[in-house]
């Protein structure tokens, strides 16, 4: 990498972080700070899924469960029980994990197709049992979630916690996938049979991955249970899980800036559409296909398109020509 | 010297000087007839769409009305619709957006009590008033939502009425209570075997039911191995109402049900394997939609249904209440808005507060500083199921 | 109780006839269409159009809802899968057939409406039948003469033989001259008409509801995963098994756990034999 392009990464980095930190002040209203909140609560969730879906391969179409876990788990925490929110939250990382163990445990050995069919068990059950378990979850009518103690309180305050908590996680799964991780969850995903040949213990790598995805997934439950500030049942249907893996296939599996866009765009889009009442159901499927059948690799295969058109890499030419010295003292070694 | 002054550079000046001159006006115009923009949060598609739709037909006549004698106070009426399609999600994002970014001076609805849980607080902390059509009791709260109004009825007066005919009239002891697996369901459930013990009746069996069960057989014989002599359904699915109706049909068992309005809703009818089976069914109406002795319906109903026919097609094949519901909802609007002599949410608060029998088409409102749900007990009567016409109903036998 | 078991068998049905549905699309394409519960919805709707609205005789009713089934589907195919298909080997075709159903079932809520719309009598019958009640062995006919007709087809048609070739290795298949595009339209075609008539045969038992498309392609999902993708057999006993399971959870422990009993036990079964009851192993070549 030259010191160019390198300086460049970099400068882009910096006016992002600039951008984002700014934001509450750049945006026009509470609305927009609110869609704002809403994307960066589903980027927690979905930057730990990315490593599940993008980076190891494993289609979970289930993680709703696990954000149901995390929002119900915080309000039941930070709201019944009264404790401190901040603690509540990473006791829902905590529970988040740990769902998350229990159910790649016995299901990560399945085959890809019936794993998947497994998760989405596990959300289906989630969401059926917090409507039947009435003393707990408050049933049908669900339950007020508590907001964050000052300075988190206002909602600028609360976007500021998301972002840390966003930018931490991002950081976090940046390295994973950088470092020797990263290749073993890429060579656990294109082929399993030559990643165990090389030494990788494909089922730890994709149970300790599916975990971290869960303790993502728990924190974005508790956060998002305390911005909508009310959570239902009905908050945690199926479709949002489809939602999640649309996110990250959209944007590009192996990339980490791929599905961040990805999940922008699918969160504006029902607002876009929104004036359009009853059609605008319609058109998001609509916009949904017609992205789908543009961008087939994904948002992520376009940006590093695009990038390659700024930062051609000049092709070195190694001429590959033999050494007469060497070959002279080889081929008198074969005589001999 | 003018040859300089080229053609586009020309038409740019005289465009900028245009400009400034229709947006001065055009400011002095605004702040003049500044449109009371009303945010309608609505589910068209999805779950208990065909109340929201009924009741958008009402709200989108009202504001035509409005608009076509001048508006409110000479201020036009702007509706903004949105299409929450029965997600709390969405129904929080589009209260955002109406809120903050369209600047809303009212929100009507959600139309679900679901969405409403999640939205009510939303509106609340903006300061916005807040008419709220969903009926689970929790959702008005004169300290925690000061600015939220209720001129619909609330499930605890649906399940009264309904207990107070099935036990003061029909004389029958022994209840059978059934809900659907949604979270309205299961709550309502819940609520009316609890309003049931209140006057010393436990049911004898109660019931949550998948609405899209095809097949009842095996519920009813537990119902009636249970010994029940009257069911009473939660649930606002008419196609578990209609299996039900048909279920108690086919096994020829001529037990009383009694419960929710929808028992009665017109989709209903040609769910059901033979019409008869609609007899021996009581639902929960109003006074409003009720025709009396002489077969008359209300003066304000009549005046509400000759205006709006013509717009409907000319006849009306949907239940009247939820378009007289999305009416009002509008002139109680209006009626706060001139009675405040502004849009100042404050001043609002203080003009609901102070409204007392107000006349709505749908029913006779009053709040006051500690009571945001307008709904009189008295409006609430029994309607017979199979009975619709032209989107009211017959009044309920009371011997 | 014979009542649970009939209607177990009824629903378990439908769900098998849309396991079956699934397997034939999967076997030519590898694609799990979420449009797959769609096609059954669409036969219902347009069945109960044709015969009470339109008035139309019992034969052409069912003809045009067979039609729109297997029209349906072949769209989705031209539409979803073929150019996605084509362009990439990433799971994008989950997203493209998402989009579909996102779209059909809001023109079927806008057109049809949104609350169920009965489906008239086929034959005629007293409403007081119990279980010979029509509204149950329609179904079970149905998906009876739609897995038997199935393997004829594979095993005595040439078509079919292409079809098993197709499934087994496609790059084979090509380079035995075998036009795999137009066997897997023509897998599509075949799969929708099956489609189209299990939602006509379920119509009086589900009512024909914009809803059922959703609900349909979860069960029928979760019918051929515990039965064993690639086996016919196995979406048959899958989706009897998921019905059957359904049925006696509501009747035991009510409706609300019935999801939570039904699907808890299936996976039961995918972790004892994860690749399904009758799914072949999955061996690879390394």
């Amino acid at each position: 990498m030259t010191e160019h392009s390198r300086g460049a990464r970099i400068a882009t980095l910096v006016m992002g972080a600039v951008f984002l930190v700014a934001l509450p002040f750049i945006v026009r209203d509470q609305y927009q700070l609110h869609l704002a909140q809403l994307i960066g609560v589903y980027w927690i969730l979905i930057a730990g899924l990315n490593l599940v879906i993008g980076y190891s391969g494993q289609l979970s179409v289930g993680h709703v469960g696990l954000l149901a876990v995390g929002a119900y788990g915080f309000a039941i925490i930070a709201g019944k029980y009264d404790f401190p929110p901040l603690l509540a939250l990473i006791a829902c990382g905590a529970l988040g994990g740990l769902c998350g163990f229990l159910l790649g445990l016995p299901s990560l050995r399945l085959p890809g197709f019936y794993f998947a069919m497994v998760t989405l068990a596990f959300a289906v059950i989630v969401t059926e049992q917090s409507v039947a378990q009435t003393d707990l979850t408050g049933g049908g009518v669900g339950l007020p979630v508590p907001g964050f103690a000052a300075p988190f309180d206002s909602p600028e305050g609360f976007y500021w916690l998301i972002l840390a908590v966003a930018a931490a996680i991002t950081w976090l799964t940046w390295n994973i996938a950088r470092l020797m991780w990263g290749r073993a969850l890429i060579g656990v995903r294109d082929s399993e049979v030559a990643a165990r040949s090389v030494g990788i213990s494909v089922y730890r790598v994709k149970l300790i991955v599916f975990v971290f995805s869960g303790v993502t997934a728990g924190i974005a439950g508790g956060l998002f249970a305390s911005l909508q500030s009310y959570i239902t049942p009905d908050t945690f249907i199926f479709e949002l899980g489809l939602f999640f893996f649309t996110c990250i296939i959209i944007g590009g599996r192996g990339s980490i800036f791929g599905p961040f866009v990805g999940t922008v765009i699918l969160t504006a889009i029902p607002e876009v559409v929104a004036p359009l009442a009853k059609l605008g159901n319609f058109f998001y499927g609509f916009l949904l296909l017609v992205v789908v059948l543009l961008t087939p690799e994904g948002f992520g295969r376009l940006f590093q398109q695009a990038l390659a058109r700024f930062n051609p890499k000049v092709a070195e030419s190694t001429v590959v020509a033999p050494d007469p010295a060497l070959l002279r003292k080889a081929l008198q070694r074969a005589e001999d | 010297m003018f040859a300089r002054v080229t053609p586009a550079r020309g038409l740019t000046v005289l465009s900028a000087l245009l400009l400034a001159f229709v947006s001065t006006a055009g400011v002095a115009y605004a702040q003049a007839k500044e449109p009371i923009r009303i945010g309608w949060l609505s589910s068209l598609t999805g779950p208990l769409s065909s109340a929201a739709i009924a009741e958008n037909k009402g709200v989108q006549f009202a504001v035509d009305e409005i608009n076509k004698n001048g508006g409110i106070i000479g201020r036009p009426v702007e509706l903004l619709t949105r299409d929450t399609a029965g997600e709390p999600t969405k129904a929080v994002n589009f209260a955002n957006q109406l809120l903050h970014s369209d600047k809303v001076h009212f929100i009507i609805g959600p139309v679900n009590s679901g969405e409403t849980l999640a939205t009510v607080g939303v509106v609340a902390k903006a300061g916005i008033p807040n008419l709220i059509i969903g009926a689970l009791e929790s959702l008005t709260n004169p300290k925690k939502y000061p600015r939220a109004y209720r001129p619909i009825i609330t499930n605890g007066q649906w399940i009264r009425a309904a207990n107070n005919y099935a036990i003061d009239t029909l004389k029958k002891k022994k209840v059978a209570i059934v809900g659907d697996t949604s979270g309205y369901g299961t709550a309502s459930a819940k609520q009316a075997a609890e309003m049931l013990e209140k006057r010393g009746i436990k049911p004898v069996i109660s019931l949550i039911i998948d609405a899209n069960k095809a097949d009842l057989t095996d519920e009813f014989s537990k119902m009636k191995a249970a010994g029940a002599d009257v069911i009473m359904p939660w649930t606002a699915a008419t196609s578990l109402l209609a299996r039900m109706l048909n279920t108690r049909g086919d096994m020829q068992w001529d037990v009383p049900i009694v419960g929710h309005p929808a028992l009665m809703a017109l989709p209903v009818k040609p769910l059901l394997n033979k019409p008869e089976y609609w007899n021996n069914a009581f639902a929960a109406g109003y006074r409003t939609s009720t025709y009396d002795e002489n077969g008359k319906l209300p003066p304000r109903t009549v005046e509400l249904m000759e205006k709006i026919k013509p717009s409907l097609g000319g006849k009306i094949d949907f239940t009247f209440w939820w378009v007289q519901l999305g009416y009002d909802c509008v002139k109680i609007i209006e009626h706060a808005v001139i009675k405040a002599g502004s849009t100042d949410p404050a001043a609002i608060e203080k003009a609901m507060n102070e409204t007392k029998n107000l006349e709505g088409s749908f029913t006779t409102y009053s709040w006051s500083a500690t009571e945001r749900d307008a709904f009189p007990d008295a409006d609430a009567v029994m309607n017979i199921a199979g009975t619709f016409k032209d989107g009211s109903f017959q009044l309920a036998p009371t011997k | 109780m014979l009542n649970v078991i009939v209607y177990g068998l009824a629903i378990g049905a439908v769900y098998a006839a849309t396991a079956l549905v699934y397997n034939v699309m999967y076997s030519t394409s590898k694609v799990l269409s979420v449009s797959t519960g769609h096609i059954s919805m669409l036969g219902g709707i347009f069945g109960a159009y044709f015969l009470a609205q339109l008035k139309l005789p019992l034969i052409i009713g069912l003809l045009g809802a067979i039609a729109v089934g297997a029209a349906f589907n072949y769209l989705t195919e031209l539409i979803a899968v073929r150019r996605v298909l084509a362009r990439s080997d990433e799971h994008l075709w989950l997203l493209s057939t998402l989009a579909v159903a996102t779209m059909i079932s809001q023109i079927m809520a806008l057109w049809w409406g949104t609350e169920p719309k009965p489906f008239p009598r086929l034959f005629p019958q007293g409403f007081s039948q119990g279980i010979a009640d029509q509204k149950y062995w329609l179904p079970i006919g149905a998906t009876i003469i739609g897995a038997v007709g199935l393997e004829i087809f594979y095993r005595r048609t040439m078509y079919g033989k292409l079809f098993i070739a197709t499934s087994e290795d496609a790059f084979a298949a090509r380079a035995r001259g075998i036009n795999t595009d137009r066997i897997r339209a023509l897998s599509y075609v075949l799969s929708g008409a099956l489609g189209g008539l299990a939602g006509f045969a379920a119509g009086q038992l589900t009512f024909a509801y914009f809803a059922l498309g959703f609900a349909l392609t979860l069960n029928g999902f979760i019918a051929i995963a515990v039965g064993g993708l690639g086996s016919n057999l196995g979406a048959v006993i899958g989706g009897i098994a998921l019905g059957m399971m359904s049925s006696f959870a509501t009747y035991f422990f009510g409706g609300e756990y019935q999801q939570t009993v039904a699907i808890g036990v299936l996976i039961l079964v995918l972790i004892v034999k994860p690749e399904g009851l009758f799914g072949s192993k999955q061996v690879r070549p390394v």
